[in-house]
């Protein structure tokens, strides 16, 4: 599903200091696989996580996800492969906040292919995640853990067989962030590759690779479901 | 991106900043509302000054003899027959009409009924003969030439001259109103070779004479009485006068652009133009041009301030919708998608404002002339519109506000195109 080579990532920061966050980092995850990134602040995690989801196209190295290599695509070609091939979700939720929870859900379909089964299928992820009867309801009316749940749907709305998920049991309690959790182990039960930059030891738990990024490099994995893990 | 999925996310965008969306709507609307109606009242005004004070065909071309010429002790700029050869023979000219004076002076005293009120006056008259050809499409009675010596002559006045009696003279007096066709027939005794202010021409009887009006043009002479040329030649020459060369010559330029290479023709072959009139209107027409674009620049200015305003409002919405971009972004918004709505938005103010702008032009121009109906004096060449509104200056004043929108949100849609979503997104 993921191949990186190589990859670094650099910029100049306020004082013309050269900072590198990414130094030459290569990856391979496969489909299906449920991975988590974890590391100490600054360590190039979320940099990652942008690079392999094409929000962020300034680096050196190469990037293929998915069968598309994402090097070289034009701004237009990057936009579509963020809606057909990856869902994002996000620690701080990122919903709209004048859109209903329907709504919100309903936002890749504006940047994709007309489908007049748009609002159904919006509606039966919105089930999916438990949250169908407050489909007409304004985020800020919902709970941390039900936003978050409403930013899943929205992330499977185009069916992308890769989430890519920033912190995302970050704002929400033990008891709400141990749900999404399972939501996503059942999503990857179902097929779908998960990559989760994480601080959390209950996702790290959950994954089947744990990947430690220190410095921009990577440098561990393991594998919580092996007694030991593998390094 | 869909238009049916642009137009639902401007609809949302603009739903949520109704308040912005409104006084940047506003803003265009009073810009564009103000150019639509000064331009609207230059037209108008000019028009009446075109068609009604100084009606002028662009492709004719009065020619005078000069007041004063050498030549014509060399038997040069005198508008005789071998003149008016040569003048129908310049490159451009479709056609021509001679015009002659009476070279005598003329007097009429009324005494009888008019219109119903009893009315005794006298006054000096001007007659000039003209081609029928000239003022056909004018003639309502009769066929305009000469009916011969002690028959009625026909007679043309002239429409301005009517609208100056209807305005001022008649409410002044007490007497009716007239129009055209209600003048149609009637008769005025016309004495040629007597005045009330010159002395005849010695040794000439009095032709007395009468003239049956049938017609009111804009072509008639303004301060008296246009009779067919014949007539006019007929009563030089009884009363000995010149009656071989003409007073004038309307030339028919083929088309306006002609209308300067045959007054330059004209003027090397010693004859002055007599463009009095049209150099009135000119002015007079500039002077309104002149008026109308400063009002008019003035009325940019405030759809220039609009603009500013709606690039103000739209950057700062910009900036506080940086993770609304962002999350459009992750979901598949390309760089031209993201600039696209920010325009569209921008788009749908300003073809609202236009529009508002635009109707609320024509409607305050409606109230106007209304008003001028009922509380304004009447006048000479008072119109029944101030305003006129063709539909290049309607559909205009909508793409006006359309154009100060979109400039507006140009650098703001650009700038929200620009967003980096990973950072936008991050944290």
């Amino acid at each position: 599903m993921i191949r990186a080579r190589d990859i670094v990532k650099q910029y100049r920061d306020g004082d013309g200091t050269e900072v590198r966050v990414l130094d030459g980092l290569s990856l391979d995850v496969a489909d299906g696989d449920f991975v988590a990134v974890v590391g100490p602040s600054g360590s190039g995690k979320s940099t990652l996580l942008h690079l392999l989801g094409g929000l962020d196209v300034h680096y050196q190295g190469d990037v293929e996800v998915a069968g598309v290599k994402l090097s070289g695509l034009k701004d237009k070609e990057l936009a579509r492969f963020r809606n057909q091939h990856v869902g994002f979700v996000f620690q701080s939720f990122h919903l709209i906040p004048n859109l209903s929870a329907v709504e919100n859900v309903l936002m890749p379909s504006h940047f994709g292919a007309a489908s007049p089964e748009a609002r159904k299928r919006a509606e039966s992820l919105l089930d999916r995640v438990g949250l169908l009867a407050k489909k007409d309801r304004a985020p800020v009316r919902l709970s941390g853990g039900e936003r978050q749940r409403v930013a899943i749907a929205r992330a499977l709305f185009t069916g992308p067989r890769l989430l890519l998920c920033d912190e995302p049991t970050g704002n929400l309690d033990a008891a709400t962030g141990a749900g999404v959790i399972t939501l996503f182990e059942e999503l990857n039960r179902e097929g779908i590759t998960l990559l989760a930059v994480t601080h959390e030891d209950r996702m790290s738990s959950a994954a089947r690779r744990v990947l430690r990024l220190k410095e921009g490099r990577l440098v561990e994995e393991t594998r919580p479901a092996l007694a030991g893990g593998v390094s | 991106m869909r238009l049916a999925a642009l137009s639902q996310l401007v609809r949302l965008s603009l739903a949520r900043e109704r308040r912005g969306a409104f006084f940047s709507a506003f803003g265009v609307a009073m810009g564009v509302g103000a150019l639509v109606f000064f331009v609207g009242l230059g037209l108008g005004v000019g028009r009446v000054i075109r068609e009604r004070i100084f009606p002028n065909d662009a492709r004719l071309v009065d020619v005078v003899p000069p007041a004063v010429s050498l030549g014509s002790f060399l038997g040069g700029g005198k508008l005789d027959t071998p003149m008016v050869e040569r003048l129908q023979a310049l490159p451009g000219v479709e056609t021509l009409y001679r015009k002659m004076s009476v070279r005598a002076p003329a007097a009429s005293l009324y005494n009888g009924d008019f219109f119903g009120r009893k009315m005794r006056m006298g006054m000096d008259v001007l007659a000039v003969g003209v081609e029928p050809g000239l003022v056909e499409g004018d003639v309502q009675l009769g066929k305009f030439v000469d009916p011969g010596p002690g028959q009625p002559l026909p007679g043309l006045i002239s429409t301005r001259l009517l609208e100056i009696y209807n305005n001022t003279f008649a409410p002044a007096r007490k007497l009716p109103t007239l129009t055209p066709s209600l003048l149609v027939g009637f008769t005025l005794p016309v004495d040629f070779n007597r005045s009330y202010v010159t002395a005849p021409l010695p040794n000439v009887a009095v032709i007395s004479s009468q003239v049956q009006v049938v017609g009111a043009s804009d072509r008639a002479l303004l301060a008296g009485v246009t009779i067919p040329l014949d007539a006019a030649i007929r009563l030089n020459r009884e009363m000995g006068q010149d009656a071989e060369t003409y007073s004038g010559i309307t030339l028919v330029a083929t088309s306006p652009g002609a209308v300067p290479g045959i007054m330059a023709a004209v003027r090397e072959m010693g004859l002055e133009i007599d463009d009095q009139e049209r150099r009135l209107a000119e002015n007079v027409g500039a002077a309104v041009t002149l008026t109308t674009s400063a009002l008019a620049l003035l009325s940019i200015l405030i759809c220039v301030l609009a603009a500013v305003n709606i690039a103000h409002a739209l950057s700062a919405s910009v900036r506080a919708r940086a993770k609304e971009i962002g999350v459009m972004q992750a979901v598949g918004a390309s760089r031209s998608d993201v600039r696209n709505i920010v325009l569209a938005e921008a788009g749908v103010v300003g073809v609202a404002g236009g529009f508002l702008g635009t109707i609320s032009a024509l409607l305050l121009a409606l109230l106007i002339d209304r008003l001028a109906v009922s509380y304004l004096p009447q006048f000479p060449f008072k119109p029944e519109s101030f305003f006129s509104f063709p539909w290049p200056v309607v559909v205009g004043g909508v793409l006006l506000g359309l154009l100060a929108a979109v400039a507006g949100a140009w650098f703001p849609s650009h700038r929200a195109a620009a967003t980096d979503p990973a950072r936008t997104l991050a944290g």
